[in-house]
């Protein structure tokens, strides 16, 4: 019966995915980027109040029983070596989010590439992810995307081109609700900028971009927080999201080095966390007390899903073929399983 | 009311009135945003499809549906005539809205259909289905490219590839997802 299930395998794709993951490996010791490891078990995180975590428990008998969460990303941890004086970092690691769909372009577990690039900003990390996509991904794989010259647009540009909202005068929460009515989007009275935003975004400028290159959509409206440095001259932050077919396949900052604003962020978004927890009855993560007062370095840092970059290298709309024992299934096989017990 | 993150592919829902049924749903979670969800949901009156992004927290009108037993009557190019196998009612079915269901609706057969009050949202197809072949091609001697297959038209007018030992007037079982032939059916 092994055997059998052996069979069911597909080691094609297994050998193709490592071969992915050794041309990454070498594609950045070669460039004296050190290859770093890092917990994906922690007692504190980053607050991230849209982040549903996966929470565990240790049990030691000298101590109190502890909550551990399973890491939504290794930034904490990089960003703590980046300002040891680490120099450029990477990671390939598993990544763990929570109440999210199963199947198409998620899985609860997912393999992460994180990179940092000292004395780098957000725009040099286009030209080294473009180069790195180039050397990395394997080259039996020819996907029309991989023929054309990269995108870069800022979104500012796009959102003007996909439904002619005007981000500079966005800011203004009375002007999006209106382009939303506009383009016939609800929201709700007690909903955040960045919902009403998103609505406009998910529903007219995402689907709009390109699909047939990879597009780097720049310069995020500084309203929606995150730990990307803002420009001084325009109201967007130094951050981009990276989109190949449509399916959003990294990130990037520059990374915020003001300790000030950092400090705000991690209060803010805290709070945020656990009034959201408080509301869904799930445990408070807390947040890391050392992060705030780290000096991190001039640097900039981005973070690729692998399962979908070798998705779409294979021209597939789902990552589930590349995984060899995906969630879904053995939720299924479990559940066929105590039916038949019954 | 209902949770859009809760709407699954085939729930019913009210919008502005009018009920619509959800073909397609897809999670979205944008970097460092809520979750969202993004909806195809079809008019089962008129057949429009409507593109719907909506966080997963809104709430959505959803309605309660009913499944009756119709028994298939005949097609006009236009509307299904079914007749509700509990009332004798005849009941009318706008085409348009089941695109290709035609070659699946066999005269005399019973269809399990969801209800929202007097209109139909939805007819269930059996997954598998037996036909008469109306029409057979001449197998060609010495293909064997194909593994020796032909095609065949049914009553309904589905065409279907069997292997060449099917005549006309006989019998045979069809996968409706594939439209895929299953096997011989002798009578």
């Amino acid at each position: 019966m092994g055997n059998t299930i052996a069979l069911m395998y597909d080691f094609r794709m297994a050998k193709l995915r490592s071969e992915l993951l050794m041309n990454i490996r070498k594609y950045f010791i070669d460039k004296d980027y050190l290859e770093v490891s890092t917990p994906t078990l922690s007692p504190y995180l980053i607050p991230e109040p849209t982040i549903k975590t996966f929470r565990t428990e240790f049990i030691n008998p000298f101590m109190e029983r502890t909550s551990l969460f399973m890491i939504p990303s290794p930034e904490i941890f990089m960003k703590k070596l980046l300002a040891a004086g680490s120099g450029s970092i990477f990671q390939i690691s598993q990544c763990f989010r929570n109440a999210e769909q199963l199947g198409d372009v998620h899985n609860p577990e997912f393999t992460m590439l994180e990179y940092y690039t000292v004395n780098a900003d957000e725009k040099d990390s286009i030209d080294i992810t473009h180069d790195m996509i180039k050397h990395a991904v394997p080259s039996t794989l020819d996907e029309e995307w991989m023929h054309n010259e990269p995108l870069v647009i800022s979104m500012h540009e796009a959102m003007m081109k996909a439904c002619a909202v005007d981000m500079d005068k966005a800011e203004d929460i009375d002007y999006l609700r209106k382009e939303a009515v506009r383009l016939s989007l609800q929201y709700t009275e007690d909903e955040s900028w960045d919902d009403t935003f998103n609505r406009i975004f998910l529903t007219y400028t995402e689907p709009w971009l390109p699909k047939d290159r990879e597009v780097y959509l720049t310069d995020y409206p500084d309203k929606i927080r995150c730990l990307a440095r803002k420009y001084s001259d325009k109201p967007c932050r130094k951050r981009w999201e990276m989109y190949i077919k449509g399916i959003e396949i990294a990130n990037c900052y520059d990374e915020e080095t003001d300790k000030e604003e950092t400090r705000r962020y991690f209060e803010d978004e805290q709070a945020l966390l656990e009034k959201e927890r408080t509301e869904t009855g799930d445990e408070i993560s807390p947040s890391d007390p050392d992060f705030p007062s780290l000096t991190i370095p001039k640097s900039s840092g981005g973070a690729m899903g692998l399962d979908r970059l070798l998705a779409v290298s294979l021209g597939l709309e789902t990552i589930e073929p590349l995984l060899l024992f995906p969630l879904s299934d053995m939720l299924h096989t479990v559940k066929a399983n105590s039916s038949n017990q019954r | 009311m209902i949770k859009a993150g809760q709407i699954d592919k085939g729930t019913a829902l009210l919008i502005k009135g009018q009920p619509f049924v959800c073909i397609e749903r897809e999670f979205v979670n944008p970097g460092k945003g809520s979750a969202f969800v993004r909806l195809k949901l079809k008019s089962p009156a008129t057949g429009q499809v409507l593109s719907e992004t909506m966080k997963s927290q809104d709430n959505a009108e959803d309605i309660t549906v009913e499944d009756k037993d119709l028994q298939y009557l005949y097609n006009d190019g236009e509307n299904f005539y079914f007749q509700n196998t509990d009332t004798f009612d005849q009941v009318d079915v706008p085409m348009k809205s089941f695109t290709d269901y035609e070659y699946f609706m066999k005269e005399g057969e019973t269809y399990r259909a969801t209800f929202w009050e007097d209109q139909v949202l939805d007819i269930i197809i059996p997954s598998k289905i037996v036909f008469t072949v109306a029409e057979a091609e001449e197998a060609v001697k010495g293909d064997t490219v194909q593994g020796a297959t032909k095609y065949v038209t049914t009553e309904t007018g589905l065409r279907v590839r069997v292997p060449i030992f099917i005549k006309q007037g006989e019998k045979i079982r069809v996968n409706t997802e594939t439209k895929e032939y299953l096997e011989r059916v002798n009578s």
